[in-house]
C-alpha cells in the first residue's frame, strides 16, 4: 500500500484484500458509533472516543461549549458519517460469498482472490479518507488509552493487534498527505 | 460641541477591540504531516508557515492559528473539529 499521484489531481494504490477488509470493517463500526451518537445530545455520551470527535469548542465557559454543541454537532457527525460513507463506496461491493452461488468458470480462473486491488481516489475522495483516518485513529487511540507521550497505556491481548491497526491507518494518511502534496 | 466620551463608553470601545483567537492544541494522535497540511490547505498559509505553526503545536503544546471576531472563530473551530484536530476559541487576553 503506496499511494501515489495519478492522471487529474488523482491518488492511486494497491490494497491486499485482507487490508480492504480491515479498512471496511473499522470504517463500518466507525459508522455505527456515530449513528448511535445523535441522541439525545451528540457528544455528550459517555464514551470517550465521542468525546475527542466533538470537544468542547471553549475550554472555560461550559455554557458557550454546549451552545456551540448545540448548533454544531450535529452537521459534524452528519459529515463524519457521510466521509466514512464515502470510504466505504471508493473500497467497492463486498466480496461475494463463494458458495452462495454457482461459481463462475471464468472468474474463478482470470480473477484469484489474492489479486491486491487498485483505489483510485478523486481530490473529495481524498478529503473524506482524510478525515475518516483521522476519526479511526482518535478513536482507537481511546480504546488504546494513548498518553500523552503517543504510548498505548492498555495492556491486554487486544493491545499489539489495535495498536498495529493503529499505526497502519496512520501509514496509510501519510502516504495520502505526500501523495496530494499541495 | 460634542460632549467627551465618558469613561464606561471607552471601556466598551476597548471591549469591542478585543479580539477573538482560535487555538489548536497538541494531541499525541494526529500526524506532524496531518496538522502542517491541514493548516496549509485551510488557512491557505505557506508550506513554511504550516510548518512552523504545527511545530509551535508540537513544541510548546499550543498555537493561536487565528485571529478575529467570534462567528469566524467559531467557524475555524468547527473546522478543526471536522478535521479531527483539537481547536477552542477564547478572548485573546484572556
Amino acid at each position: 500500500m503506496q499511494f501515489e499521484p495519478s492522471a487529474e489531481g488523482r491518488v492511486s494504490a494497491h490494497f491486499e484484500l485482507v487490508e480492504v477488509g480491515l479498512l471496511r470493517l473499522a470504517t463500518s463500526q466507525l459508522v455505527e458509533l456515530l449513528e448511535a451518537a445523535d441522541a439525545p445530545t451528540p457528544g455528550t455520551a459517555a464514551d470517550p472516543a465521542l468525546k475527542r470527535l466533538l470537544p468542547d469548542a471553549y475550554l472555560d465557559d461550559p455554557g458557550a461549549a454546549a451552545e456551540f454543541r448545540r448548533f454544531t454537532a450535529g452537521d459534524l457527525l452528519d459529515r463524519k458519517v457521510l466521509n466514512a460513507k464515502v470510504v466505504l463506496a471508493t473500497l467497492g461491493e463486498e466480496p461475494l460469498d463463494p458458495i452462495s452461488d454457482e461459481p463462475d468458470e471464468a472468474l474463478l480462473h482470470d480473477a484469484p482472490d489474492d489479486a491486491p486491488l487498485a483505489i483510485v481516489l478523486d481530490p473529495p475522495d481524498v478529503q473524506s479518507w482524510l478525515r475518516t483516518l483521522t476519526d479511526l485513529r482518535l478513536t482507537l487511540a481511546e480504546r488504546l488509552e494513548i498518553g500523552p507521550d503517543g504510548r498505548p497505556q492498555r495492556e491486554d491481548e487486544e493491545t499489539p493487534f489495535l495498536r498495529d491497526v493503529y499505526e497502519w491507518f496512520g501509514m496509510v494518511q501519510e502516504s495520502l498527505v505526500y501523495a496530494i502534496d499541495v | 460641541m460634542p460632549k467627551t466620551v465618558e469613561r464606561p463608553d471607552l471601556q466598551e470601545a476597548v471591549s469591542l477591540d478585543r479580539p477573538w483567537i482560535t487555538i489548536v492544541w497538541d494531541d499525541p494522535v494526529n500526524l506532524m504531516s496531518y496538522v502542517a497540511y491541514v493548516f496549509r490547505s485551510y488557512f491557505g498559509v505557506t508550506a513554511e508557515e504550516a510548518e512552523r505553526l504545527m511545530l509551535q503545536v508540537h513544541n510548546t503544546g499550543r498555537a493561536v492559528v487565528a485571529t478575529g471576531n467570534r462567528e469566524a472563530m467559531e467557524r475555524h473551530v468547527e473546522a478543526m473539529h471536522g478535521y479531527g484536530l483539537w481547536a477552542t476559541l477564547t478572548r485573546a487576553d484572556s
